[in-house]
């Protein structure tokens, strides 16, 4: 005896207007009796707040009260009985309903953030039966009407690194023999195109070991009167592997992660952002005794030029 | 028993045929043009068709032109290419036992096998390797080892992705495309490159295959649609798209650029599921590669982009010269930084860029690869190499770049653009590729088709003058060698004065190395090719300087050349002599320096020299050089039948001069006499006999019995060299034997011995021989036998030497000679009726039979006793051989003819 | 009708170091259909030489070949004709015409080619044609050492046979022919 729930849409993906439709299909091996069957919706902004800001010796860890977005239940049997074998009972359910609680923010997997959507299904059997349920997510993404009128900027921010523009100690012979690496890149993008951008080494004094494009998301969240920020890594690309050409321009090219990212959002007790880091690291003994693990500390071989990224839903 | 008395002469005269003046023969008719012949054909006029020329039509079969169905060869063309491709480049970078790596990859471990359970929720950290950094420090792998573990690792793809585990295959994928960073060893790379671009091949055209399905069947496997071979993306379902789109994802979310970049070439026709231009991608991938440090390592993911990129339906090249301009930076680049380090260091880089070689040749290949003169134009616009028309000098491209376009460039763009391309040489002296190499190849490409005069002069005049200064024999000769052609085709003879003196001058600084050698074999031989004469080669300023420092492999090969060509009558006595010093040396590097002469070609070509050699009226001096070469070519066994076939002939020579010299003749005979003992074999026992002829032609009786008791002594040791014997060799030489008994008939009889002593001696040697069998004695014997009924005759049938009187006139009517001879044939004949019972095969014994009859029959007079033979003879074939057996039934007739009285009893006994 | 070219005895280079300029501007490639070879080329490059006249070379082994896989004898049908080969070194006395005779019974053949005696002969018995082409270089043979270059051609049409004789005489080519039929005579009663 199973139930278990089937999206109309391969890739799971809803705007708010449309109508989530799909199946239930439940397997048994003998006819049962329920007393109905039940759809619910649930969207919901979850958070959580784990360390500290800075100066708060003690960590603190909570959850905050989820920020619903939609709850329903519709019912979509009434009491009755299922037969034995393989049944389908299809339905189509309005997402959107008048008295929806907050907007419907796009779905969003996050360290401290989760905006998440669920559709479950209840099958009660009284009290003599455990009723049977399953639950699955859908992600949804904003409606063509909500999405951003102005066209997204082709312009790009025009970037250089050099030995001066670093604000932490460098390697001294980095230090006095320089560096410049420029590029650009866009900081306004499309959740469904790659960043882009280039970058070009015009010159090193030390050879480079490799240069990555790091994404880090920025989580805030209003807890009692302050605003805890969290800043994360989501993926690091490699576009330089190994002392490179100079003077030979690089793509920057990255594809934006399904689910780890989404519109940046300023609502009202959070927000989500996202930065960009170019991240250079020089060859250099002193390297290899670390393991690559936060990139963000400064170390005296990194070279680093982080900027901000806004993440729009666009056509 | 009485001999059957014979008239050679009235024989002969009744049987001939009349023999009347020819005027026309089938010899005398001009070979028809052609098309004149194809007229007389045509014309179908029987009086008109000569059969001589139907002779060469017949001759000229055109043979059929094999079709091939040519779009499908052109399909396949390319992945056929890179296969062999890929071949030569294993066998290019053969790979030692034992492989060194700086850190051993997780992958290669088989304890690594503990894969994390994939989830169908694929995470982005699953992708990518934790353990980045393993242990530092050389690890040693075989190599085997590690082949094999990249054939299990193959396997495991191919078993995940049955399993519908495609995250497993694709985490395996992205382990195995990551081997390829590791450059630390650098002639396995080619090697670990084919194995790895194997398994992205077989990766990409699992996705490829599953996309399409996704596109023309539903998720029940009910087909919606066949996808034409040049479908759109927009013929595409959303769900396939889907699919595909994130695969990209899955790959692009890959950290190291590397096997991001080998993965995604690997599915690269999967863009066209979702974009009608995927080319841009191709552009987006290459710029990239670009930001791979390592230049091995990027020339490597360059070669793999132009191998996938010959997968999408059509391409432009453009990707490719964008490469080819990368490729160009990074040579020039690394070059520079070769000019700051030196020793080790700087072997690396030289080893670096032979290895990046066939990454630069076959992308070539690719760009030219059926391209039109116009769009030719442009990509040598693209690369940069047209601009700057008037400026040549300062147009960089690395001279590898630069030594692969003049390889690819059709040859009609070469002779168009050559003093660019000439200019290209001069300016791009980079350590990437040594400059004169690209002379020498250009010298070469201008082989390739006539070109202008003025054009070849230009440049020769050009390549002159930038060699002059090379002191290295090695780069002088490896550009000289490429232009000789061209200067002997152009008959440039200041130019050929020019480079043999610069060649000898800088072999006599230096000496020659073993690696100049080929390249000095190379230029000699072409010399040697193009002149005929020998004189002419020899009276080259140089030429004899340089054939003088010449030593080894290729030594033998020039000298072997100028051998070869001495193919008519050499007189003069320096070119003797020289040619004579040539064989000399030849043949003692086989002495000393055991070189092989395998098919003998050396003791032929000797051989053939020696023949050549002609001191026309000069004789004596011709036997001298004999003597000389028996003394100097002691090892050639092939070479000393030589000699004595031309000092028999030197003899014969001889004797046809006005005025003979008798003691030169006699000195002749005596130097093959004395040289056919130290050859082995059995050419001895013919050689002895040609003597013995020769002797007798010139009158020399004494020598005469000498040399045929030598030949017939041979018999005796041929039986000491049993185990050589081949059943030709022993049929070849049985011949000899019975050519022997027709020598015998002309030797006249010595006062000293009996009169048939030689037929006896032969007779008597035969029958000791065990190892003559049946077959064998029957022949000879039969000889024997005819050979006594010759010398039986009044006259006989020929006569060598008009001036030594023969047998018939020593013995004439001297009834004890016939006497003898009788008795001796008494003998034999008892022996050969013998030796036929005694053949165990029955045909063979049929024929003997036969055989034995025949001479019986022509040999003697009627009488009881010869009829009572012939008549067993005749009996013993008839048991053995069919009745209808042709030579049974014309012996029959024979015996009836020769024997009439015999002719009741054969009718009797056959009814 | 079929053109067979009939030499043999070119003892080159031991004897003559090749055959007669005259002749060899004869011997066109594309004329002749067949080539019969009596033996004692001597070496490889002179069968080289005959196998570009024509590829149908027949060859049979003389003492002084280089190649001893040639065999002795050896019989080809040319149309209605048998020809055997020998090269004769071997038949006692040298060319003698009963010695001949019993050869071609043998060999069971209508026109039987023999050399080594280095003279052009050609003679008709009961039992069929022997034909002799002489020695086409000249060489000397175990008989005389003044030798005429000759050789032969023959041109076999149906039951007749035309045999021209090429003879370099004193710088010369002289051109014969023989012309014979196969008549009831030359075959066996059967």
């Amino acid at each position: 005896m199973s139930v278990h729930l089937k999206l109309s849409r391969f890739n799971r993906i809803y705007r708010p207007s449309e109508l989530l439709e799909g199946k239930i299909i439940l397997k048994t091996q003998s006819s049962i009796s329920h007393y109905g069957i039940r759809l619910t919706i649930k969207g919901s902004v979850n958070l959580q707040v784990r360390g500290g800001s800075a100066g708060v010796v003690e960590s603190f860890y909570g959850v905050i009260k989820p920020i619903p977005i939609v709850k329903r239940t519709v019912e979509v049997k009434s009491s009755g009985k299922i037969g034995s074998g393989t049944t389908e009972i299809p339905f189509s359910l309005n997402l959107k309903q008048d008295e929806n609680l907050e907007r419907f923010y796009e779905t969003f997997h996050g360290a401290d953030i989760s905006i998440q959507y669920l559709l479950t299904v209840d099958i009660s059997r009284g009290y003599l039966h455990k009723s049977l349920s399953a639950t699955t997510e859908f992600i949804i993404e904003s409606d063509k009407g909500d999405l951003l009128q102005r066209p997204i900027s082709p312009e790009m921010v025009i970037f250089y690194i050099t030995q001066d523009t670093q604000r932490h100690p460098l390697l001294p012979e980095l230090k006095s023999g320089g560096f410049r690496v420029s590029g650009k890149i866009c900081t306004q993008c499309s959740l469904s195109s790659p960043i882009n951008g280039e970058l070009t080494v015009e010159a090193s004094a030390i050879p480079i070991q490799s240069i990555d494009i790091q994404l880090y998301r920025v989580e805030s969240i209003l807890h009692g009167e302050k605003i805890v920020t969290e800043t994360s890594l989501i993926l690091t690309t490699q576009i330089a592997d190994g002392d490179v050409c100079r003077n030979l321009t690089l793509p920057i090219y990255v594809i934006l992660p399904r689910l780890l990212t989404c519109p940046t959002i300023f609502a009202g007790p959070f927000s989500i952002e996202f930065k960009v880091a170019i991240v250079i690291s020089f060859q250099s003994e002193l390297s290899k005794l670390h393991k690559k693990s936060d990139s963000r500390t400064p170390r005296l071989w990194l070279a680093t030029e982080t900027l901000p990224l806004e993440l729009v839903r666009a056509m | 028993m009485e001999f059957r008395p014979r008239n050679y002469t009235t024989d002969n005269a009744s049987h001939a045929l009349p023999r009347v003046r020819a005027d026309a023969h089938p010899l005398s008719a001009p070979p028809p043009p052609l098309a004149q012949l194809n007229v007389a054909v045509d014309s179908g006029n029987a009086d008109f068709f000569d059969p001589l020329r139907g002779g060469a039509d017949n001759d000229a079969k055109a043979t059929p032109l094999h079709h091939r169905n040519l779009s499908e060869a052109a399909g396949d063309q390319p992945m056929k290419e890179w296969t062999s491709f890929r071949r030569l480049l294993m066998q290019k970078f053969p790979v030692s036992k034992m492989v060194s790596l700086s850190s051993m990859p997780d992958v290669l471990m088989r304890s690594g096998k503990s894969h994390e359970k994939s989830s169908t929720s694929m995470h982005l950290e699953e992708l990518d390797d934790p353990q980045k950094f393993a242990d530092e420090g050389a690890k040693v792998i075989t190599w085997q080892e590690y082949v094999s573990r990249l054939h299990e690792l193959k396997d495991e793809i191919t078993r995940s992705w049955l399993a519908e585990d495609r995250v497993t295959s694709l985490k395996l994928s992205i382990q195995v495309a990551k081997l390829m960073v590791d450059t630390s060893v650098f002639e396995f790379y080619p090697t670990l490159f084919v194995l790895v671009t194997d398994i992205m091949d077989m990766l990409g055209d699992l996705v490829w295959k599953r996309i399409k399905r996704k596109a023309e069947f539903t998720e029940d496997g009910a087909l919606v649609c066949n996808l034409a071979e040049n479908f759109k993306a927009s013929d595409i379902c959303a769900d396939a798209k889907e699919t595909c789109y994130n695969w990209f994802s899955k790959i692009g979310a890959v950290q190291d650029l590397l096997p991001r970049i080998y993965l995604e070439l690997a599915i690269l026709p999967c863009w066209r599921f979702l974009l009608d231009q995927p080319i841009d991608s191709l552009q987006r991938l290459v710029m990239m590669t670009r930001g791979l440090g390592n230049p091995v390592a990027s020339a490597y993911c360059r070669l793999y982009m132009a191998h996938c990129a010959q997968k999408l339906p059509s391409h432009d090249i453009g990707y490719l010269v964008t490469c080819v301009n990368d490729l160009r930076v990074i040579l020039t680049q690394t070059s520079a930084a070769n000019e700051s380090t030196r020793g080790n260091f700087k072997n690396n880089k030289k080893f670096q860029i032979s290895l990046m070689e066939p990454t630069i040749e076959y992308i070539m290949k690719c760009i030219f690869c059926g391209l039109s003169q116009r769009r030719i134009n442009e990509v040598l616009l693209e690369l940069g190499l047209m601009e700057n028309r008037q400026n040549f000098g300062t147009v960089s491209c690395a001279s590898i770049v630069l030594h692969h376009l003049l390889k690819e460039l059709p040859i009609e763009v070469v002779i168009s653009n050559v003093l660019h391309i000439l200019h290209l040489i001069e300016f791009n002296k980079d350590s990437s590729y040594d400059q004169h190499l690209n002379y020498r190849l250009l010298g070469f490409r201008l082989y390739e088709r006539k070109c202008p005069v003025d054009i070849v002069n230009a440049v020769l005049d050009k390549v002159m003058q930038v060699i002059a200064p090379y002191e290295s024999l090695y780069a002088y000769l490896n550009v000289v060698d490429a232009y000789a052609d061209l200067i002997l085709q152009n008959h440039m003879d200041n130019h050929l004065d020019i480079i043999l003196g610069g060649v000898s001058e800088r072999a006599s600084n230096g000496g020659v190395t073993e690696d100049e050698m080929p390249g000095l074999q190379s230029l000699m031989v072409k010399l040697l090719s193009h002149f005929e004469c020998l004189e002419d080669v020899f009276c080259l300023d140089h030429f004899p300087e340089i054939l003088d420092v010449m030593h080894g492999k290729s030594q033998d090969v020039v000298f072997l050349h100028i051998l070869n060509m001495a193919t008519s009558h050499i007189r003069d006595l320096t070119s003797i002599q020289l040619l004579f010093e040539i064989s000399q040396t030849l043949h003692d590097n086989m002495e000393f320096m055991s070189v092989k002469d395998d098919d003998g070609q050396v003791a032929r070509s000797v051989s053939r020299f020696v023949h050549t050699v002609d001191y026309g009226t000069e004789m004596e001096h011709h036997l001298a050089f004999l003597v000389d070469c028996r003394a100097a070519f002691g090892r050639f066994n092939e070479l000393k039948e030589t000699l004595v076939h031309s000092s028999n002939s030197l003899a014969i020579q001889s004797l046809k001069c006005a005025k003979k010299d008798l003691s030169f003749f006699k000195s002749c005979v005596t130097f093959s006499e004395v040289t056919i003992p130290s050859i082995t074999g059995q050419r001895q026992f013919d050689l002895f006999l040609e003597t013995a002829e020769v002797a007798f032609l010139g009158g020399l009786v004494s020598h005469l019995d000498g040399l045929i008791d030598s030949a017939i002594g041979c018999l005796c040791t041929v039986d000491k060299i049993d185990g050589f014997r081949t059943p030709a060799d022993v049929e070849g030489l049985v011949s000899s034997i019975r050519k022997l008994c027709g020598f015998l008939v002309m030797v006249p009889g010595n006062i000293n011995l009996p009169v048939t002593y030689f037929p006896n001696n032969l007779f008597t040697l035969i029958s000791s021989q065990s190892w003559f069998d049946p077959k064998m004695r029957t022949q000879i014997f039969s000889a024997i036998l005819l050979l006594l009924t010759t010398l039986s005759q009044k006259t006989l049938p020929y006569h060598a030497n008009t001036e030594i009187p023969g047998n018939d006139m020593l013995y004439y009517g001297d009834s004890s000679y016939k006497q003898e001879l009788v008795s001796l044939s008494k003998v034999v004949l008892e022996n050969l009726i013998c030796v036929v019972q005694q053949e165990p095969s029955k045909t063979a014994r049929g024929s003997m039979a036969l055989e034995a009859c025949n001479c019986v029959a022509s040999s003697f007079t009627l009488s009881n006793e010869v009829s009572s033979i012939c008549l067993t003879l005749i009996e013993t074939a008839k048991s053995c051989l069919s009745a209808q057996d042709r030579c049974l039934q014309s012996t029959i007739r024979l015996v009836n003819k020769q024997l009439p009285t015999f002719a009741g009893t054969m009718v009797s006994t056959s009814v | 009708m079929v053109l067979v070219l009939a030499l043999g005895d070119l003892h080159i280079p031991h004897r003559a170091p090749d055959l007669p300029e005259k002749f060899k501007s004869m011997l066109v490639p594309g004329k002749i259909q067949h080539i019969i070879c009596t033996g004692n080329l001597c070496i490889k490059e002179v069968h080289d030489y005959l196998k570009t006249l024509c590829p149908d070379l027949h060859i049979t082994r003389g003492e002084y070949d280089e190649d001893s896989r040639y065999p002795e004898t050896k019989t080809l049908t040319i149309g209605q004709f048998k020809l055997g080969l020998c090269h004769g070194h071997q038949v006692i006395p040298w060319g003698d015409l009963d010695s001949l005779a019993m050869l071609q019974r043998q060999l069971d053949v209508d026109i039987l080619v023999t050399g080594h005696t280095h003279q052009f002969t050609a003679y008709k018995h009961e039992g069929g044609v022997v034909i002799n082409p002489g020695s086409a270089s000249g060489a000397y043979s175990s008989i005389t050492y003044d030798v005429n270059p000759s050789f032969v051609l023959m041109d076999i049409d149906a039951l007749r046979v035309v045999v021209y004789v090429y003879e370099l005489i004193d710088g010369e080519v002289k051109v014969d022919k023989i012309d014979f039929k196969k008549t009831s005579t030359s075959l066996p009663a059967l």
